[in-house]
C-alpha cells in the first residue's frame, strides 16, 4: 500500500499563531522567486490566504485596502478577472475574487452585472462551461460558474437545467465524477460537481451510497486521505473527499481521529503552514484545507466552514445563503 | 548587465533549437554558481539542460516582460513574442496568458499548430501533469482540424488531397498517443494525461472501430507493466465501454457520425466481439491479481468489468 | 513496475565495498541521472553496511523499495525498485546474482576489489531481463522456498541509523557523492 508513516514526535496539536503568522508573512515576500512563479494564480492564492485567516478568526492582520484595489484592477472589460495584473481572464479566478469580496462584504468593488454577463457568457450549447474565451471545457468550470452566481444572488442568469445535465453525463459507474464525460473520476472534480448539485438543488441526483463508498475508500490506514486509488495522501484532499461526503451526509464513514492525526501531523512547526504530507514543503493551498478539513471534522478553535463554497458559514449567513447538503 | 545576460541566455536557447531540431527533453541541470565565459545552456545529444543558477534571472526577466507587453507598458515584436513566451512556458508551463499569447500568434499565422505541440512536448517533458500544456494542446488540435475539414471540403481538394490530409490527421493522432504514453511514463496515474488521451478519441478518432481495438491492444502490455496505475486502467474501461457502444448501439445509445449498423440488429460477429472482449478483460484481471497481489487498481478494474457485463 | 539498481557490494568490517553495479536510470530526467545513480550507490552501500550477515531486508525510502540480502559470508547484495515491482522476485534475484558472483569471483578478492577490477559481467544482463518479472523465472516456483516471514522491513532508512546519527551527515560525508549531489540533495530534501 502507498502510504505514508506519521512518526511519533509529530505535530499533534493546531498551531494556529504559527499558521497566522506564516499567511501574514507571505504576501511580504513579493520578490521571491517563488512568488513570481505562482503569479499565474495569485487571486485563487490571495483566497486561499484569506480564507483560512478568517477561519482563524484573524483576518485583520490582511491589508484590505490593497487587496480590494488589486481586484479592482482585475476585472477586465469582458467583466472577468484575472489572476493578477496584466494576466487574462478566467472563471477560475473571477470565482477567487468574488469569493475574497463576500469575506470582505463588499462585492461592489467589482461591476457585478458584468461578472454575471462574463459567466452566463461562458456556458456552451450542452450545457457546459468554457473556463475563459478560449473554450476548455470542465466540470471544475461548472462549479467556478454556479458558485460564483450563487454568491452573487444571479443563478438564473444561466440554464440551469442544461448545466445540470451536462454535470451528470459526467458520472461514472463508481458513482464519481470527472472533468468530462467518460473521464476517470477523481475527489476534486467529486468535489467540484457535488458543490455544484448542491448550489442547483440537485443533489437528489447523486447515488450517495455508492459515491460514499468510493470517497471513504480514499482514507490510509496512515489516516490521510488520497484522490484517487493508489495514490499518496494529500492534505488537500482532506478537502475535496471530506466536503464531498459532508454535502452527500456521508461524513461519518470515515475515521475523524485518524483523519485529524494526519491533518496535524502535515504542520510544520517551525515555520508555520501545512505540506502535502509529512515533512514536505508548506504552502497556504494546503495551509487552507488543513484548517478547512480540521472544521469540517468539528475542531472548536477554528470557525465552521460551509462544505459548497469553502468559506465561513458567518460569511455565508450574512448573504442569506445556505447550500443543501443530504443528511 | 541582467538585461545582457538573460538576453544572451535567450538566444542561446534559440539557437540550441536550432542547431538540434530533435530536442527531447529539457532539465535543470544543479548547479548553484555561475561558471565564468561559460553558457548556462547546454546541450547533450538530444538534451536542452539550463543551469540551476541561471532559471533565477532568467525567468522574473522573462515573466516581467511579457507582462509590461500585456499592459501595453512596452512593445515586443513579434519573434520577440515567439522567443519569450517559449522560454518562459519552458520554466513555467503553467502560465495560461503566455500560452494564450501563442494562441493569438497562431490565430494571425506567425506560429504553426505543429511548433506549438513540439513546445508542448518539450514542457511535458519536465512537467508531465502542467494542466495549462494539456488545455493549449487541445485548443491547437482543435484549430487544426478545424483548418483541415476546411481544406478537405475546398472545392479545388481533389482525392488524391484528401487522401493526404486524412493521412496528416491520422498522424496526428498517434503523435497525441505518444505524448500521452511518455506523460504517462514520467507521472504515475498521470490524471491530465490520461484525460487528453480520451479528449483525442473523442474528438480525433470518433467512431473509429479499428482504433479502439489498437489502443486496447497497445495498452494491454502497458497496464500489465503499471499495475497500480488506476488511470491506465480507466482508460482500459473507456475503450470498452465505446466498443460497446459501437457494436450494439440498442443497448448503449450512443451518437453514431457512420452509422454502419443504424438500423440493423446487432449482428452475430459483432456479438462474438464482445464475448471475447469482456472474456480476456476478465482473464487479464484474473492473471494480474494473482501475480501482483494487494492492488486496489486492478480490484477496481475489476469492479468494473463486472459492472459493464452485468448491464449489458 | 521498474528496477533501478542492482549492485554486489561486500562488507567489511568496518564499510561496505563496492564490487559491481548496474543501473537502469532510464526513467528519470537525463540531467539528473548521474546524481541519482551516486545515491543509488550511496544508499545500496549504507544498507549492506548495516544489515546484519545472513539476513534479508527491504527498506522503504520515499517512492522506493531497496532489498538486500547479505550472506553470512559477508557477500551482499543489494536491489533498488519501485513500490510495484514484487519483493519475493527481487530477493529471487538476489540469491541468483550472489550465487553467480561467488562461483565467478575468487573471495580473495572480495575486501578489496572495485568496479574496475573485478571481472563479472551478468549484472547488466539481470537486471534487464528482470524488468519485467514474468519474463524472469517462474515466479511461483520460489516463494516456497523463500520464507517470508525473515524479512525484515524497515519502513524508512532513518531506521538502520544508529542513536543520535544523521543521514544528513552521512551524506555530507560519503565518498560515494560528488559535490554536485550532495548540493541536489539540500536543495531537494523539504520538496518531495
Ligand atoms: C472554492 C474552491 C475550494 C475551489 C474552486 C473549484 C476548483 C477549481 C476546484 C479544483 C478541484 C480539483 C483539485 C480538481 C482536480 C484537478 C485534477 C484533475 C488534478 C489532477 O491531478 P493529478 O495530475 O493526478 O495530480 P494528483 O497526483 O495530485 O492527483
Amino acid at each position: 500500500i502507498k502510504d505514508v508513516i506519521i512518526k511519533p514526535d509529530a505535530p499533534s496539536t493546531l498551531l494556529l499563531d504559527k499558521h497566522a503568522d506564516y499567511i501574514a508573512a507571505y504576501g511580504s515576500k513579493k520578490d521571491d522567486y517563488e512568488y513570481t512563479l505562482s503569479e499565474y494564480l495569485r487571486m485563487s492564492g490571495i483566497y486561499w490566504g484569506l480564507t483560512v485567516m478568517d477561519l482563524m478568526g484573524q483576518l485583520h492582520r490582511m491589508n484590505r485596502t490593497e487587496i480590494v484595489e488589486f481586484i479592482k484592477s482585475c476585472q477586465h472589460e469582458s467583466g472577468g478577472v484575472s489572476a493578477s495584473i496584466g494576466h487574462d481572464p478566467h472563471l477560475l479566478y473571477t470565482l477567487s475574487a468574488v469569493q475574497i469580496l463576500c469575506l470582505y462584504d463588499c462585492l461592489d468593488a467589482l461591476d457585478v452585472d458584468k461578472v454575471v454577463e462574463y459567466v452566463k457568457g461562458l456556458q456552451q450549447d450542452d450545457g457546459s462551461f468554457a473556463g475563459d474565451k478560449w473554450g476548455e471545457i470542465d466540470t471544475r468550470f461548472s462549479f467556478c460558474a454556479v458558485a460564483t452566481l450563487a454568491l452573487l444572488g444571479k443563478m438564473e442568469a444561466i440554464n440551469v437545467d442544461k448545466a445540470v445535465e451536462f454535470v451528470l453525463s459526467c458520472m461514472n459507474f463508481d458513482g464519481g465524477f470527472g472533468c468530462r464525460p467518460g473521464s476517470e473520476s477523481h475527489a476534486g472534480q467529486i468535489y467540484c460537481c457535488t458543490g455544484f448539485l448542491s448550489l442547483t438543488g440537485q443533489l437528489h441526483q447523486v447515488n450517495a451510497d455508492l459515491l460514499g463508498w468510493w470517497l471513504c475508500e480514499r482514507q490510509l490506514p496512515s489516516g490521510g486521505l488520497n484522490g484517487r486509488p493508489e495514490k499518496l495522501p494529500d492534505v488537500c484532499y482532506s478537502w475535496w473527499v471530506l466536503a464531498s461526503l459532508k454535502i452527500i451526509g456521508k461524513i461519518h464513514w470515515i475515521d475523524k481521529g485518524k483523519l485529524r492525526a494526519f491533518i496535524l501531523a502535515c504542520q510544520d512547526e517551525e515555520t508555520g503552514g501545512f505540506a502535502d504530507r509529512p515533512g514536505d514543503m508548506v504552502d497556504p493551498f494546503h495551509t487552507l484545507f488543513g484548517v478547512a478539513g480540521l472544521s469540517l471534522l468539528g475542531d472548536e478553535q477554528v470557525k465552521a466552514v460551509n462544505p459548497v463554497l469553502c468559506m465561513p458559514e458567518d460569511v455565508l449567513q450574512r448573504r442569506g445563503l445556505q447550500p443543501d447538503t443530504l443528511s | 548587465e541582467l538585461d545582457v545576460l538573460v538576453q544572451r541566455v535567450v538566444k542561446d536557447i534559440t539557437n540550441a533549437f536550432q542547431k538540434n531540431p530533435n530536442i527531447d527533453e529539457i532539465g535543470v541541470i544543479p548547479c548553484p554558481e555561475a561558471r565564468y565565459n561559460r553558457s548556462p545552456i547546454v546541450l547533450v545529444g538530444n538534451k536542452l539542460g539550463v543551469e540551476s543558477w541561471c532559471v533565477k534571472f532568467l525567468l522574473p526577466y522573462v515573466h516581467n516582460k511579457l507582462l509590461l507587453y500585456r499592459q501595453r507598458k512596452q512593445w515586443l515584436d513579434r519573434e520577440a513574442l515567439v522567443n519569450i513566451t517559449s522560454t518562459l512556458l519552458l520554466l513555467n508551463p503553467d502560465f495560461t496568458t503566455a500560452w494564450n499569447v501563442r494562441k493569438e500568434l497562431l490565430q494571425c499565422g506567425v506560429l504553426c499548430p505543429q511548433k506549438d505541440l513540439y513546445l508542448g512536448k518539450l514542457a511535458l517533458s519536465k512537467f508531465p501533469k502542467s494542466p495549462e500544456t494539456w488545455i493549449h494542446r487541445r485548443w491547437v488540435l482543435q484549430q487544426l482540424m478545424v483548418t483541415r475539414q476546411k481544406q478537405q471540403g475546398a472545392p479545388e481538394a481533389d482525392i488524391d488531397r484528401i487522401q493526404q490530409l486524412s493521412e496528416q490527421a491520422a498522424q496526428t493522432v498517434q503523435q497525441e498517443m505518444r505524448v500521452c504514453t511518455d506523460a504517462a511514463n514520467r507521472y504515475p496515474s498521470n490524471y491530465n494525461a490520461w484525460s487528453h488521451r480520451i479528449w483525442v478519441l473523442q474528438h480525433m478518432a470518433k467512431g473509429n472501430i479499428k482504433f479502439l481495438h489498437d489502443e486496447l491492444a497497445s495498452t494491454r502490455p502497458w497496464v500489465s507493466m503499471h499495475v497500480s496505475d488506476h488511470s491506465g486502467f480507466h482508460y482500459r474501461q473507456f475503450l470498452i465501454q465505446q466498443l460497446l457502444a459501437e457494436l450494439s448501439p440498442q443497448a448503449h445509445s450512443s451518437t453514431k457520425i457512420n452509422g454502419a449498423h443504424a438500423g440493423h440488429g446487432v449482428e452475430t460477429e459483432d456479438l462474438s466481439t464482445l464475448l471475447q472482449l469482456l472474456q480476456e478483460e476478465m482473464e487479464l484481471s484474473s492473471d494480474l491479481i494473482k501475480t501482483f497481489p494487494g492492488h486496489e487498481a486492478l480490484w477496481c478494474h475489476r469492479r468494473h468489468v463486472f459492472y459493464v457485463w452485468q448491464n449489458w | 513496475m521498474k528496477l533501478y539498481s542492482l549492485s554486489v557490494i561486500y562488507k567489511g568490517a568496518t564499510k561496505a565495498n563496492l564490487l559491481k553495479a548496474a543501473y537502469d536510470l532510464s526513467s528519470f530526467s537525463f540531467f539528473q541521472r548521474s546524481s541519482v545513480q551516486e545515491f543509488m550507490t550511496f544508499t545500496s552501500a549504507l544498507i549492506v553496511e548495516r544489515t546484519t550477515q545472513g539476513s534479508r531486508a527491504s527498506v522503504k525510502e520515499q517512492e522506493y523499495l531497496c532489498h538486500v540480502y547479505v550472506r553470512n559470508d559477508n557477500l551482499g547484495a543489494v536491489v533498488i525498485a519501485d513500490t510495484e515491482y514484487p519483493q519475493r522476485v527481487c530477493f529471487t534475484l538476489l540469491d541468483k546474482v550472489l550465487d553467480e558472483f561467488s562461483k565467478q569471483v575468487d573471495s580473495i578478492d572480495w575486501p578489496s576489489g572495485n568496479p574496475e577490477t573485478i571481472n563479472y559481467k551478468a549484472l547488466d544482463i539481470h537486471l534487464a531481463k528482470y524488468q519485467n518479472p514474468r519474463e524472469a523465472d517462474a515466479m511461483t516456483k520460489v516463494q516456497a522456498e523463500l520464507d517470508e516471514t525473515k524479512i525484515i522491513l524497515h519502513n524508512t532508512m532513518e531506521s538502520l541509523l544508529e542513536r543520535g546519527e544523521k543521514l544528513d551527515d552521512l551524506v555530507a560525508k560519503s565518498e560515494h557523492l560528488g559535490n554536485q549531489s550532495k548540493a541536489f540533495y539540500k536543495t531537494a530534501r523539504k520538496q518531495n
